[in-house]
This record gives structure tokens, C-alpha cells and sequence, in this order.
């Protein structure tokens, strides 16, 4: 691989022991892949150190002592626990307490401590071309469908690139490998991000890799469903990239090719998918989730209107997940206080897959963590659905965002409308 | 008699094991307990083996980018698999971990390496010379 100079002057320890680390790491990535060099990156979304993972936290806090500093704008993935507000969560103090020791950690490298795994809702906000690295599949999806920006689907090396502010030139930041591989028309026609994530999901599930190009949408998808879109893809394949033309920089409205392997996405499809993730109790859940991924400002409007003057039913419990940032705008609009009057619980941070309840972590037993007992988790997200499944080992119900909400105010479920109703 | 077979080298190392040879596609995030480095996946055929230290042979790994964690947190509990040998390139995230774990991973093409690879045989793997060995 083919080395600037001052890829090489961090190689001999120029710029200290953690960029010598970063390079040595991302040159054997490099190699693996055939990379003929390195490019600049203009970002990098960094894992967070997970506190419910053994050694995780210190694994930062390590680098953080070597002297490592970004060299890039950096944002972190999402985390543990709360760091405003563990107790509200249910979370040991110790877990609280060990999370925020990564944030320090962050803080004194630079990194920007959103700890979201919706970072573009919390203004960073990479442009076309710009080569990212991103240790989060939905922030790699986004980043290549929406903004143009150039992502592969990185782990922990999203931090060396930080470092470095360098990562090898393969996979999705080389031209050849982003143009379409499939043609998928979808002839069913969601509406809202609850949807948009089981389009997605269906997808994904079609193709497991590749990069869909999106034909048979009547409209132009909101932001927020463009987001849902890609996070549903990037759960139940290795999708890193689709293709909307008139959406995706730099392919036009009417861009198309029929020559491309086909795949059909129907109402079906979709629905099939709601369907898959209803395996819970219809009067048997007891939390309620909104905001997979992290809501946006927009849907925290959303939210907000849909709560507005109802009251959650006894004995449940409602989490609406979101990042610093946007929980700050919202307070300041007054969008917090008619979703808090409800009786939701608005969480930044983490998410019930990512906090204590997943049963699939390895918390050091000092910390005292005991993943709660839950029944059923409702939610209008197949990508949180899919993890619940997975990572708390729990049953599931599915429905729309406005559905989930009729479920909460009611305690009991509203499934999604079928399109003949 | 010993075979040998070409392979390509992802992560460097050297490695020898019992394989683990699954048809199917793997999560390392989701199909696999960190403590313990059990399959709890039940779309893995190789649901209830345990990896460690085993020659893990799979077509593809699939699923989320966590994956790296994953196979990081198996090496931090002593659980992980001595090494990797997939049919496709494995996602960046794959590869992170492995560097992460010191595992070894390379990727087989040769058509033979698949038709007679079959669980429990002892596979060495050179993956710095880019062979893997069948005793």
C-alpha cells in the first residue's frame, strides 16, 4: 500500500504512541483489502466504550492515556446507560458511574460526547464525498444514501481513523463498488418511519448484500424515513448503501437499470414483517419503545402531538430514546413537557438494546447489573425489534408510530392496518 | 495423508484447531454468548457448539456492524475461535475484531477446500504463508 509521509512519520511513532498504534492498525486493514492507500476523512463516528462490556470502558480510557487526540470532528456511538439520568432507567449506580468515566475519556480527545447512533440529528452532518469511517451500520447507510458521503461499515477502527484522520482506500469509498447491484421495485406503499424500517428490513432480508437501487416510490421519503429505510437494510443484511435516484448524490431522478438482477417488494413484503415481529402477549407488554434509531427533532414533534393531552395507562412503561441534543431542543420548544405529562420517559444515551436489560452483554459482577424480567416490548422500529428479539431474548410486538402510542394510552395493542382496512 | 490448500490472508497469524464447519451464514453479534462462546443463534446450524478454540469455517458472516465487539469480547472472556476461514470477504467490522482478537482469518476459493472440509478434522492454518493444512 502506497503511504504519504506522514503516514509514515505516525508509523514511526512521530506523533506519539496512540497514532502509531491507530496507523499500524489501519495499514493491516489496508492490506487485508488491497487498498492501494490511504484517504482523508473529513469525520469519524467512534464506539463509546460500552460499560456493560468487559474491559470496554478501559479500552478508551487506555487510548485516551496515550496521548491520543482526534484529528478529525469525531462523534460517539451510543452507550450503556443514561449518563444524565441512570437511576430513571433502572440501572446500577456503579454502571452509571463506570459509563461516564468513557465520556470523560472522549471529552479529553476531542470527540464530540452525543453518544447517538443518530449523530447527523445532533448537526454532524458529513457531505458528499467526504470519506467518513463509522463504527455505526445506520450512520454508514445514511451517510452513503443520503449525504453522498463515503462509508464502510467500520468497528472499532472508526477510532484509529479519528486519530489519524486517515483510513485505507476500499470498499464503499472506491467509485466501482457504488453503483447498484440489484433493482428492487417496491410496490408497496409505507408511509411513516415504522414502515419505512420494515421496507427496509424486507430488503434487506432479499439481499443481504449489495447496494438496492429503489425504484416504485410514489414520493419523495422524509428525511426521517430515508433513515428508517437504511437502519432497517443495515439489520437484517450487510446492506451499507442503497440508491434512490433523485435522492442518492449523485444519481439523478431518472436514473435506472433494467439490466440489474430484479427483486419485487409488495405490501406483502412488508406487512410479512410487522407480522414476524408480533410474537408478544396483545395485553401482556409492559415497556413501550419509541425512538430506533434515535429520534430526531422532527419526530419528537411527532411524538409529542401524538401524546399531547393523553395519559400513559397504568403499570407501563414508555421510553422515547433520543440524543443530548436533540432532548435539549425539544425541552427548549416545549416539547418535553407534554410528553413527561403523559408519563413517557424520555432517555438519551442508550436505548433498551444497548442498556442493562440486553442479556447478552458481559458486565464485570461488581457491577451489579440484573437485566429486568420483561414480558413483551412494543415498538414502531423492526430494527429495534429484530435486537430485542436477539440481544434481550424477550417477545415483541410491532405496530406504527401513531398505533404504538393508541397501544400506550390504551394497554392494549393496535396492530398495524392492513391496507383494506 | 495431508492436503493443503491456497488461501488468502485477511489476518495474519498462524493457527490449528478442530474445524467448526457451518453451510450457513453467522452473526457474531446475536448468534453467539460471549461468556461462554455457545452458538445461541437458532438460524446457525451450528446452534449449541461451542467455538472455542475451534477452526471456524464459514461460508459469510453476516448482520450487525457489533460484530467486531463481539469476537473482541470473546478474546477478552478466553472464548474465541482459534481462527477464521470464510468462502467471502468478511465486513470491515469482521476483520476489526479479528485484528482486535489475534485471530486469524482467511478466505478459501478453492472449490476442493469446500467439498471435503467436514467438522472435527484438524486444520492448520498458515495464514502468513497463505496455507491451510488438513492432517
Amino acid at each position: 500500500m502506497k503511504l504519504s509521509e506522514r503516514d509514515r512519520a505516525m508509523l514511526d511513532g512521530a506523533e506519539g504512541p496512540a497514532a502509531q498504534e491507530a496507523m499500524e492498525a489501519l495499514v493491516q486493514l489496508g492490506n487485508a483489502y488491497d487498498a492501494a492507500d490511504m484517504v482523508d476523512i473529513g469525520y469519524a463516528h467512534v464506539h463509546a466504550g460500552m460499560a456493560l462490556y468487559k474491559g470496554d470502558v478501559e479500552l478508551i480510557e487506555r487510548i485516551a492515556g496515550q496521548g491520543a487526540r482526534m484529528a478529525v470532528p469525531v462523534s460517539t456511538n451510543i452507550a450503556n446507560a443514561d449518563m444524565g439520568d441512570w437511576q430513571g432507567t433502572g440501572a446500577p449506580e456503579a454502571l452509571g458511574l463506570l459509563q461516564k468515566r468513557a465520556e470523560a475519556a472522549h471529552r479529553t480527545m476531542g470527540s464530540g460526547t452525543a453518544f447517538t447512533c443518530t449523530p447527523y440529528w445532533a448537526g454532524h452532518w458529513p457531505t458528499w464525498n467526504m470519506h467518513i469511517a463509522s463504527i455505526e451500520s445506520g450512520v454508514t447507510v445514511f451517510a452513503n444514501s443520503v449525504l453522498g458521503a463515503r462509508s464502510n461499515r467500520d468497528g472499532f477502527f472508526a477510532t484509529y481513523a479519528g486519530i489519524t484522520g486517515r483510513y485505507p482506500r476500499f470498499g464503499l469509498h472506491l467509485d466501482e463498488n457504488r453503483r447498484p447491484t440489484h433493482r428492487v421495485t417496491v410496490t408497496a406503499r409505507p408511509q411513516g418511519t415504522a414502515d419505512f424500517t420494515a421496507l427496509g428490513y424486507a430488503i434487506g432480508a432479499k439481499l443481504a448484500n449489495g447496494v438496492p437501487l429503489i425504484m416504485g416510490l410514489t414520493r419523495r421519503p422524509s428525511l426521517d424515513e430515508l433513515d428508517a429505510l437504511g437502519v432497517g437494510m443495515a439489520t437484517s443484511g450487510g446492506v451499507a448503501m442503497f440508491v434512490v435516484p433523485g435522492v442518492t448524490p449523485p444519481y439523478a431522478a431518472d436514473h435506472d437499470d433494467p439490466g440489474l438482477p430484479g427483486v419485487t417488494v409488495a405490501e406483502a413484503d412488508v406487512q410479512g414483517v410487522f407480522d414476524d415481529f408480533c410474537t408478544g402477549s396483545e395485553s401482556g407488554f409492559d415497556l413501550v419503545h419509541l425512538g430506533c434509531p434515535h429520534a430526531s427533532y422532527e419526530e419528537v414533534r411527532h411524538y409529542a402531538a401524538l401524546f399531547a393531552g393523553r395519559r400513559v395507562a397504568e403499570g407501563l412503561e414508555v421510553w422515547l430514546t433520543t440524543n443530548r441534543v436533540v432532548r435539549q431542543m425539544a425541552r427548549e420548544a416545549g416539547l418535553l413537557a407534554p410528553l413527561l405529562a403523559a408519563g413517557v420517559r424520555v432517555v438519551s444515551d442508550t436505548c433498551p438494546i444497548s442498556c442493562h436489560f440486553a442479556c447478552t452483554c458481559s458486565p464485570d459482577p461488581a457491577l451489579g447489573v440484573e437485566p429486568p424480567s420483561l414480558r413483551t416490548i412494543l415498538t414502531d422500529s423492526a430494527k429495534q425489534a429484530h435486537y430485542i428479539r436477539d440481544m434481550i431474548q424477550c417477545p415483541t410486538l410491532f405496530t406504527t408510530s401513531e398505533r404504538v402510542v393508541d397501544s400506550a394510552v390504551t394497554g392494549r395493542f393496535v396492530p398495524r392496518a392492513r391496507p383494506n382496512e | 495423508m495431508s492436503e493443503a490448500w491456497q488461501v488468502r490472508p485477511v489476518v495474519r497469524g498462524r493457527a490449528e484447531g478442530a474445524a467448526l464447519v457451518s453451510a450457513r451464514p453467522l452473526s457474531f453479534l446475536g448468534d453467539l454468548d460471549i461468556r461462554s462462546g455457545r452458538v445461541v443463534g437458532r438460524s446457525s446450524d451450528l446452534y449449541g457448539e461451542v467455538v472455542t478454540g475451534r477452526v471456524l469455517v464459514l461460508p459469510e458472516t453476516r448482520g450487525s456492524a457489533g460484530a467486531w465487539r463481539f469476537l473482541y469480547q470473546l478474546k477478552v472472556h478466553g472464548t474465541h475461535p482459534a481462527a477464521l476461514i470464510l468462502r467471502d470477504m468478511p465486513d470491515p467490522s469482521v476483520t476489526q475484531g479479528a485484528f482486535l482478537a489475534e485471530v486469524p482469518v482467511v478466505t478459501a476459493s478453492e472449490p476442493g477446500f469446500w467439498q471435503s472440509v467436514g467438522p472435527g478434522q484438524w486444520l492448520s492454518l498458515d495464514a502468513e504463508a497463505g496455507v491451510v493444512r488438513r492432517d
